[in-house]
């Protein structure tokens, strides 16, 4: 595929100044006619404890998993679990991935009717499997969906250790269905394999919700794409994140390379995400031009898109003291996050008066920003009175699904200008 | 025994039986390549660390911005030295500075700040006029006899007023190239057109052509007295200072360096001022940018700065460098050009043949 990397950024800093702030936008054109440039292996995680039973969240799961495996094209390698106290393989035979035909989509729907919910939950247990499924297949672009209603009921530590064995070997996203399951477990397993986390809070909506995520998974043509970032000997990455479209920390995903650093940016098709790069760099003298880094985006080892953030040390403070507009706006959007979380935090704990003040900061950031969608989430936890100013009020009664679902989607990003 | 290998690109010391240094991956033979074909940095002197961008990989500094400081030393008959200065972060100013026995060819653009790619205006501007005026022929020099191309022209404008003429030839053809830059390059250019100003002074013996648009200057400076400003600056203060305003408050107004004329595609048509003297005592051409001038707005104290910078120096060179060195003490705000060219009249100089060699200290 063909990338683009374009660096917004004011390079100009003031004397004696150390931190420099880029956003980097990466723009791929897809591969040519969409094609994949590899392989690709699809893999569906059905919860099948027996709390599915309930709001005949079974029933919609199986109807989701057979829209999802229509959804597959053809040639795709795939393979159904589900999901007890152990990993049980749904579809095709244990150990085995289909090839997606017309054939094996209909025979996987045959399966699919025979899910019953009568198990607990072992997610670690689902992922080692599903990783184990993958493994047959190197160089694929591997995508999984973890579909739960629950906590998960293995030994606390264990589904840690199967992340820290196979983090970042698949994309996996996960859907959470109904209120009963955890949003920091699902967030952290969606984390660590560079994936999404979202909650679908009726079960009709889940066929919607898997066809969307399949369309997506099947739209991407390359795996393993990677942010390379060189720095001089006078530069330090202080953190990478993903900015748009939702915001992610990559910063502690690094892998060194030399003196650069890696950092798996998961599979892609044509699309575009933003980056914030912040870099701690020592003060040079005024008129010094220096490159705090070079970016450099990769499949495998191929360098396929470079672009430079620079710095460059002036007196002329008209020239220091402009913000970026792009550098502000993802700013305000990493801490629109940020305080939604501090917020839920607070809330949970008891503590309203520092619930009320960061929730009110959120409705000012979401608002100034034009994230209507955050703006709408969180209207549904607080009474929004002023946006503008800040000023909300604790709702009384807040529905566990509306404040799942403002967890969840709080850190999806809007582009400048963007819904303004 | 152990043997033990350096790599020849990075010098780190492997054990022998490796294929690939594994500080820099590269191949560990005898015949190592070369390390590509990248640059050595002239900060850190890191070997093959930079890359095509211009940046090294070691120290992160922008290699090869050699115009930072420039010097033209073309001994005791002339010599040029421009400055970034203490406040921008690239020199925008341009100069040029071609020798021969008895004659030079001089030429300072600066760049307008406001226009795209200013350092690149200034360096073609002194470039295009600087190759220009090589081909100034010296006043009193005849026709070479039995050249079948030399005809002798009776219309030939006698003394220094020939020179003015190859100076108005010089900037024009500047005038086009920095014109040209407009539709080439970056496409930003093309809405900020590159513009820059430009003085450039040919000096045949004791005659001097000389001419300008913008607000770069042209001072002479004799054996005593103030110096004189032979340039009258386009710009907003000089234009309303003519028009009978006071000096004082004009020069203090925000408008009085906006300059009235340029050189750059939205320029319209440019009628450079020229005009032309020959010496009838020794003294020197002082062209500067106003990164000089700004600090030495009094053509008394201008003078005297200059006649101390000289007083101190073993020669123009040195008092170039005091000049700028003047300007950045003052605080350096904007980029410096100094260019500094003896002229000594007729009855002072020896005989000489006039063959005439330019050589460009570019």
């Amino acid at each position: 595929m063909s990338y683009t990397a374009e660096a917004f950024q004011n390079e100009y800093l003031a004397t004696g100044a150390s931190e420099v702030n880029a956003i980097v936008t990466i723009t791929s054109t897809g591969s040519e006619g969409g094609r994949r440039t590899a392989g690709a292996t699809e893999i569906i995680i059905v919860d099948a404890s027996g709390s599915m039973q309930a709001e005949g969240r079974i029933g919609a799961a199986r109807q989701a998993a057979k829209a999802a495996v229509e959804c597959i094209d053809d040639g795709v390698h795939f393979a159904i679990i589900a999901g007890v106290s152990t990993a049980q393989q749904l579809f095709p035979d244990p150990g085995q991935l289909a090839v997606a035909s017309p054939q094996t989509r209909a025979d996987a729907a045959r399966a699919i009717e025979r899910l019953q919910a009568n198990g607990g939950t072992a997610m670690g247990a689902w992922l080692l499997m599903a990783a184990q499924l993958f493994a047959q297949r190197p160089g694929d672009i591997k995508h999984a969906i973890l579909l739960t209603d629950g906590d998960n009921g293995e030994r606390a530590g264990y589904l840690e250790t199967v992340l820290d064995q196979i983090k970042e070997q698949f994309v996996c996203d996960c859907r959470g269905v109904g209120a009963n399951w955890k949003v920091a477990e699902l967030r952290k397993i969606a984390d660590r394999m560079l994936g999404t986390v979202d909650i679908v809070a009726k079960p009709t909506e889940l066929t919607a919700s898997f066809q969307q995520m399949i369309t997506a998974a099947m739209g991407k043509t390359s795996a393993d794409v990677q942010l390379k970032v060189i720095t001089p000997v006078t530069s330090k990455v202080r953190f990478v994140k993903q900015v748009e479209p939702q915001v992610a920390d990559l910063t502690g995903k690094r892998v060194e390379d030399g003196r650069a650093g890696r950092y798996p940016l998961g599979s892609w098709g044509q699309e575009s995400r933003d980056y914030h790069l912040c870099f701690d760099v020592t003060p040079g003298n005024v008129g010094d031009n220096m490159m705090a880094g070079r970016v450099q985006i990769l499949e495998g080892d191929t360098v396929l898109a470079t672009v430079l953030v620079k710095a460059t040390w002036t007196e002329d403070t008209a020239l220091s003291t402009k913000i970026n507009r792009q550098v502000a706006h993802y700013t305000g959007q990493a801490e629109l996050a940020e305080v939604i979380q501090e917020g839920l935090t607070a809330h949970k704990a008891g503590d309203d008066r520092t619930a009320t003040i960061k929730f009110g900061r959120a409705a000012q950031l979401a608002r100034a920003s034009g994230n209507t969608a955050t703006e709408e989430l969180l209207s549904k936890v607080v009474e929004i009175e002023d946006a503008v100013t800040g000023t909300v009020r604790l709702k009384r009664r807040v529905a566990a699904e509306d404040e799942m679902a403002l967890d969840t989607r709080s850190t999806k990003t809007v582009r400048v200008g963007r819904g303004q | 025994m152990t043997l033990t290998t350096d790599c020849t690109s990075c010098a780190d010391e492997r054990t022998a039986g490796a294929s690939f240094c594994e500080v820099c991956g590269r191949r560990l033979t005898e015949t190592a390549e070369p390390p590509s074909a990248r640059e050595d940095c002239s900060h850190c002197g890191a070997a093959g660390a930079v890359d095509d961008d211009g940046y090294c990989e070691e120290c992160g500094m922008q290699a090869g911005r050699s115009r930072d400081h420039l010097e033209a030393d073309g001994g005791a008959t002339g010599a040029a030295v421009s400055d970034r200065g203490r406040r921008h972060h690239r020199n925008e100013d341009a100069m040029w500075l071609a020798v021969g026995s008895d004659a030079a060819d001089v030429v300072v653009s600066d760049g307008v700040s406001a226009s795209f790619d200013p350092d690149a205006a200034s360096d073609i501007a002194v470039r295009a006029a600087g190759e220009l005026l090589a081909a100034a022929r010296h006043p009193d020099e005849q026709p070479a006899p039995g050249n079948p191309d030399e005809t002798v022209d009776l219309d030939r404008p006698q003394g220094a007023v020939g020179l003015a003429g190859a100076v108005a030839h010089a900037i024009a053809g500047a005038a086009a190239a920095v014109a040209s830059l407009a539709h080439t390059g970056d496409p930003r250019r093309a809405a900020a057109n590159p513009a820059c100003t430009i003085v450039a002074a040919a000096v045949r013996g004791p005659h001097v052509g000389y001419g300008w648009v913008g607000d770069s200057r042209v001072y002479w400076l004799g054996p005593d007295g103030p110096a004189e400003q032979l340039t009258e600056d386009d710009s907003w203060a000089a234009h309303v200072i003519a028009l009978g305003a006071d000096p004082v408050t004009a020069m203090n107004d925000p408008k009085a360096h906006a300059i009235t004329a340029w050189l750059g595609a939205d320029a319209g048509p440019v009628a450079p001022r020229v005009r032309s003297f020959t010496a009838t005592e020794p003294g020197h051409l002082i062209l500067c940018s106003d990164g000089l001038w700004n600090y030495l707005p009094d053509a008394a104290e201008f003078g005297a700065v200059v006649r101390e910078a000289l007083a101190a120096a073993a020669g123009p060179l040195d008092a170039a460098r005091a000049l700028v060195a003047y300007a950045n003490a003052a605080g350096g705000a904007d980029n410096i050009t100094v260019a500094l060219v003896p002229v000594h009249p007729v009855a002072e100089t020896e005989p000489k043949t006039r063959e005439l060699s330019t050589t460009s200290e570019d």
